[in-house]
Parts: structure tokens; sequence; C-alpha cells
């Protein structure tokens, strides 16, 4: 007998998905089911939550020329 | 920019083309307007009507085609014969070609506007004595009157271009109106990209900004806003911000702009029960004005004189006594004439806009691969468009630098703005060294391929390339990254017992096209949440049915 679960898939690119799958290793509550290297499933009200970390983490990663003056 | 006015003067004509028949011929009553609308036409649709106009008789529609060169020669051979004519264009529905489809394009227009009327005659053929129904065209005789009127000039008393008697009024020369309604128009476009204006848009041109959608009132101000409405919408207003609409027509050139404005405020103005009759005809009135003349406000209707005032808002109308006399500006006189003219006229207003005649090219942007950008400018209002996207650093007294960052880019995404509109942007302010360069990148380029490989296709692939394409491709790949994950809501369908089971739902789904992911391996589907209705039904179906 089939199953249906509630939940928000997820398109991105692999890395992304590796970002993602890194944020909910610390809560595992967050994707409910990894589909394929670009789909996920995922808990449809840790989307928010999802997407400021990984604006965090990206940011983290760009190189910003204006600190560079500053410093 | 030839293409942005011709998409504007397009929805000119769609306007004017909606508009009911009774509204026509009120409109027709001018012969101002009657000259105006001419100039709107398509040149096929103008040569009609010329032939048209001074011809008493009505003129068949085998006629018309008759200037038409026909697509294929069996057209030709069956309209050539006039018993055999009215059915010439149906005896071929499938065989219409470009000519043709332009033909019935002008010909639709003209019947549109209400401008020609097709009558059916019955016509005696003088060889045989046979009546056969033949289709005549016939302007409409308002418009044929007055047009006539416009051209030879017998009636023009109650329009505007009878010689005034220069009285009292002091002289305007036309670089004073030049300059005037260019201070005017530069406030509201300062306004909309959010630089400090000395003296705010009237409020009638901030609400024209928010319901043509230019601008709108930020989430965040009508949040704290809201507990202050009943002072009036004033306050909102003023904290509007520019919307992706709105930096697509400060892009636009100076006429595009007005007619985009004009057009919405003839929406408005319906609204606020205004004649639309009146408004039109003054908008045509105004296009037939001449630069750095007055002209009495006695002559306007009601409706007109309260026109007038809002229009000087928006630097059409120079009106610096009250109720006596106005001047119409060059942005005004400007307003219906051809494209060529209006070109010359609205490059004279880029060359004020750029501080003097010196300036030919008012290309001013150089921009390094480095992503640092220097613009050579001493407009506020360039500026204030470069800091929508740029990190500006150092201002000096012809010229600012700053740089693109990705910070800077991100801002501008959030706004609205696209990246291929910033790229756009940057491409036509470009400074002339810059495009020279590139041209001189390219001509070396092409040089090298067909050096190289000379069986290849050359000149293909390669493009002039004004911005360095690093700079380009990397604005691209912010945008992207500002969605690089998409989510949609939905049920995911798994543990399925058997292929056949999980076949005949997932090709359901399919079906009726809610399905957003599916793996036959491993059997498992993703479908929208609006289907999910639709799939519990067909799936309680098969069950009952197999039961």
């Amino acid at each position: 007998m089939p199953r249906a679960i509630k939940g928000a898939l997820v398109k991105c690119d692999p890395s992304i998905r590796a970002l993602i799958l890194k944020i909910d290793a610390e809560s595992h509550d967050i994707v409910i089911e990894e589909l394929d290297d670009t789909h996920l499933v995922v808990d449809q009200n840790r989307i928010p939550f999802v997407k400021a970390e990984l604006a965090r983490i990206l940011a983290q990663n760009s190189y910003n020329p204006l600190d560079e003056d500053e410093a | 920019m030839s293409d942005s006015s011709n998409l504007l003067k397009t929805t000119v004509n769609d306007y004017l083309e909606n508009l009911p028949e009774s509204v026509h011929n009120k409109l027709y009553q001018s012969s101002i307007t009657c000259l105006a609308i001419f100039r709107l036409l398509p040149s096929l649709a103008k040569f009609y009507v010329m032939s048209l106009l001074f011809n008493e008789h009505s003129v068949s529609y085998i006629d018309l085609t008759r200037w038409i060169r026909p697509d294929n020669m069996t057209h030709l051979v069956s309209s050539s014969t006039k018993s055999s004519s009215s059915s010439a264009v149906t005896n071929f529905p499938g065989a219409i070609g470009k000519n043709k489809m332009y033909q019935n394009e002008c010909l639709k227009r003209l019947k549109q506007l209400n401008l020609i009327k097709d009558v059916r005659k019955q016509w005696t053929n003088p060889n045989t004595g046979q009546l056969t129904n033949v289709v005549v065209l016939q302007l409409n005789p308002m418009f044929r009157k007055n047009f006539r009127n416009a051209l030879t000039g017998s009636q023009m008393s109650n329009d505007l271009n009878n010689d005034i008697e220069m009285t009292d009024v002091e002289e305007v020369s036309e670089e004073f109106l030049d300059r005037y309604s260019l201070m005017k128009w530069e406030n509201i476009l300062h306004f909309m990209v959010g630089s400090e204006v000395p003296e705010l848009p009237s409020i009638g041109v901030l609400s024209l900004l928010r319901h043509s959608g230019l601008m709108d009132i930020g989430e965040e101000n009508e949040f704290i806003a809201t507990p202050k409405r009943f002072k009036g919408d004033n306050m909102d207003l003023k904290s509007m911000k520019i919307t992706q609409d709105g930096f697509q027509f400060l892009l636009q050139d100076i006429n595009a702009q007005i007619w985009q404005l004009l057009l919405q405020y003839l929406r408005m103005s319906e609204k606020l029960m205004m004649n639309p009759v009146d408004v039109l005809n003054f908008i045509f009135m105004l296009g037939s004005l001449e630069l750095g003349k007055q002209y009495p406000v006695t002559l306007l209707s009601d409706t007109q004189v309260i026109m007038l005032e809002d229009l000087v808002d928006y630097g059409l109308i120079y009106y610096p006594e009250k109720n006596r006399y106005f001047y119409p500006t060059r942005m005004a006189t400007t307003l219906t004439s051809e494209k060529t003219t209006f070109k010359t006229a609205s490059m004279s207003m880029n060359q004020v806009l750029e501080g003097g005649p010196e300036v030919k090219d008012h290309g001013s942007i150089v921009l390094e691969t480095n992503f640092k950008l220097y613009c050579y400018t001493t407009s506020p209002l360039q500026i204030a468009i470069l800091n929508l996207f740029v990190h500006l650093r150092t201002r000096f007294a012809n010229m600012v630098t700053g740089m693109i960052t990705r910070e800077s880019v991100r801002e501008a995404l959030r706004n609205g703005i696209t990246a291929d509109q910033i790229i756009k942007y940057l491409e036509t302010h470009a400074h002339s060294q810059m495009k020279k360069l590139a041209e001189e990148k390219l001509l070396k380029k092409l040089e090298f391929d067909s050096n190289a490989t000379e069986t290849q296709q050359i000149g293909s692939q390669v493009k002039l390339e004004v911005i360095p394409p690093t700079v380009v491709d990397q604005i691209k790949l912010w945008q992207l990254e500002m969605d690089r994950l998409q989510t949609f809501a939905g049920f995911l369908f798994k543990d399925f017992a058997n292929a056949q089971e999980f076949e005949q739902l997932a090709n359901y789904a399919d079906e009726v096209g809610v399905m957003l992911w599916r793996d036959d391996d491993k059997r498992k589907f993703f479908v929208t949440e609006e289907g999910i209705g639709q799939l519990n039904d067909y799936a309680n179906r098969l069950k009952r049915h197999r039961a």
C-alpha cells in the first residue's frame, strides 16, 4: 500500500544539496527524504530557516572587496 | 531606443482603438486631433486615408487592394477581373502573404478607429447588366471634413494656431523652456530613484506613479504607516520605492516615458469623471503647438484648464501667470511627431541633460574587469541610478567611482531590478573609449580566427563585448544565486507494492499535470498540493474497481 507524505520538494544543484544536508546534520529534523542529486523532500515549516542558513553560509564563502579596504 | 518608442506608439493606438464609436466621433470634431491621429497611423493606412480624403465617391475595397503588390500570381489574376473581385480574397484563404497581412492590419486599425466603414453596395455590371454586391469603403464624414480643414487650413479658428497678438507678456526663450521642462522632469526621475530632491513632486504625480505600478509603497513602510492612514496618503506616497517596471521606465527615452505617463493619466482621468475627449484633444493639440510661443488659457475648456495645471507638474507646460497664458515646452510639442524628428528632439534633450552641447557622445561609464567602475558625469540623476546597483565610493567634480559588488547587485535584485537590465544599462552608457576598445578586440579576434581556422564558420560565436565578460557573467551568476533552490509544496508517494500499482498512479498524475518529480526505479513520485485530491480519488476508484 503506497504512502503519501506531506513536504516540500526542493530543487537545487548538488552543492546546495550538500549544504542542506550539512544543516540537517545538526538537528535531523529538516530533510525528510533524499530523492536524487538535485531533489530533496524537506519539512515545509523549516524552509525559511534553511534559506536563512544558506544565505549565511554562502555569504561567508564570498569575497567582499570592501572588507579589505577597511582593514 | 527606437523599439521602445515603437512599442509606445502601439499602446497609444491600442488605447484609441478601444474607445467607443461615440467618443471617436467627438474626437474627430477637432481638426488638430484628426491630424495627430493621422500621424500615428502606419504608412499604408496613411496612404489609404489620403487616397480617400479628397475623393467624393466611395472607393471599392478591390481598388485599395490594387495598391498592394500581390504575394502570389494566382491572387493577381483573380483580383484583376472586377466581376469576380469581391470573392477574390475569400477564394484563397490559405494564401495570405506578408503584404496582405500588413494591409489587413492597416484596414483593421482604420476600422477600429472608426475612420473607415464597409458599405455593401449593389453594383450593376455595364456589360452583362448583372447585379453584384461590392464592398466599398467610406471615410468617416466627420473626420473627412475636419482633416481636410487641418490640411487646407480653412477653419482653424477655434484651434490655437492662429497668431496671437504679442501683448505685454514676457518673452520666453526656447532654452529657458528646455531647461525648465528638464528640471521638472528630472525632479520626478530623481524622486523615482530615491535621491534627495529639493521639492517633492506634487501629490498628483506621486499617485500617478503609484497607479502606473512604477513605484510602490514598501511593505515595511505600509506596516508602520497604517495607524497614520487617516492623515491622508501623503506620507505613504513620499516613502515609495521603485519597482521593476519603474527601472525599465528609467531606461526608456524621454518621449516614451512621457507617453507612458500620459496614458496612465488618461486612465486615471476616466475614473475622475473627466471627459476623455477633452483630455485627448488637449494632448493631441499640444503636439501641434509651437515651441516658444504663448497661448491664451481662454481657449481651453474647464477640464483642459484642470489638466493644464497637472501637466505643469510634468514639465510639459510652462504656466507662469495663472489664468492668462501658457507655454508648451519641447516635451509637449514633440509628442505626436514622427520618429525621426522626435529622435533629434530627444537627442537635444539629452545634450541638455548631459550639461552642454559639447558632449556629443553621452556614454560615460568605464568598467574594469576588477569590477571597478568610473563614471564621468555631473548629472545627479545618473549618479542616483548608478547608486541602485553600484557601491559608490568617491565623488569628484566631474566623475564618480564605485564598485560592483555582490551586495550592491543583490540589493538591486531584491528591489526587482534584473541582471539583464543592469547589463543593458551599463552597455548603453559605456564610455566611447570602452566601445572602441571592444571593437578593436573584436577585429583582432576575427582576424585571428580567420587565420587559425579557415574552414570553420567564423563570426558566429564572436560578438562585441563592451562590458568585460567576467563582469557580465558574474552579475548573471549573482542573479542565479538569488534563487539557487526552488521549493514546491506537495506530497511524496512511496512504498508501492509493485510496479503496476506505481505506474497506474504515476501515469495518472503525469496526465493531469500535477507531477513534479518521479523516479521509476525507486518507485517514488512527488505531486503538487493541488493534485493530491484528484490523485486520492483516482486511487480509491482503483481500489473499488479491484475489490
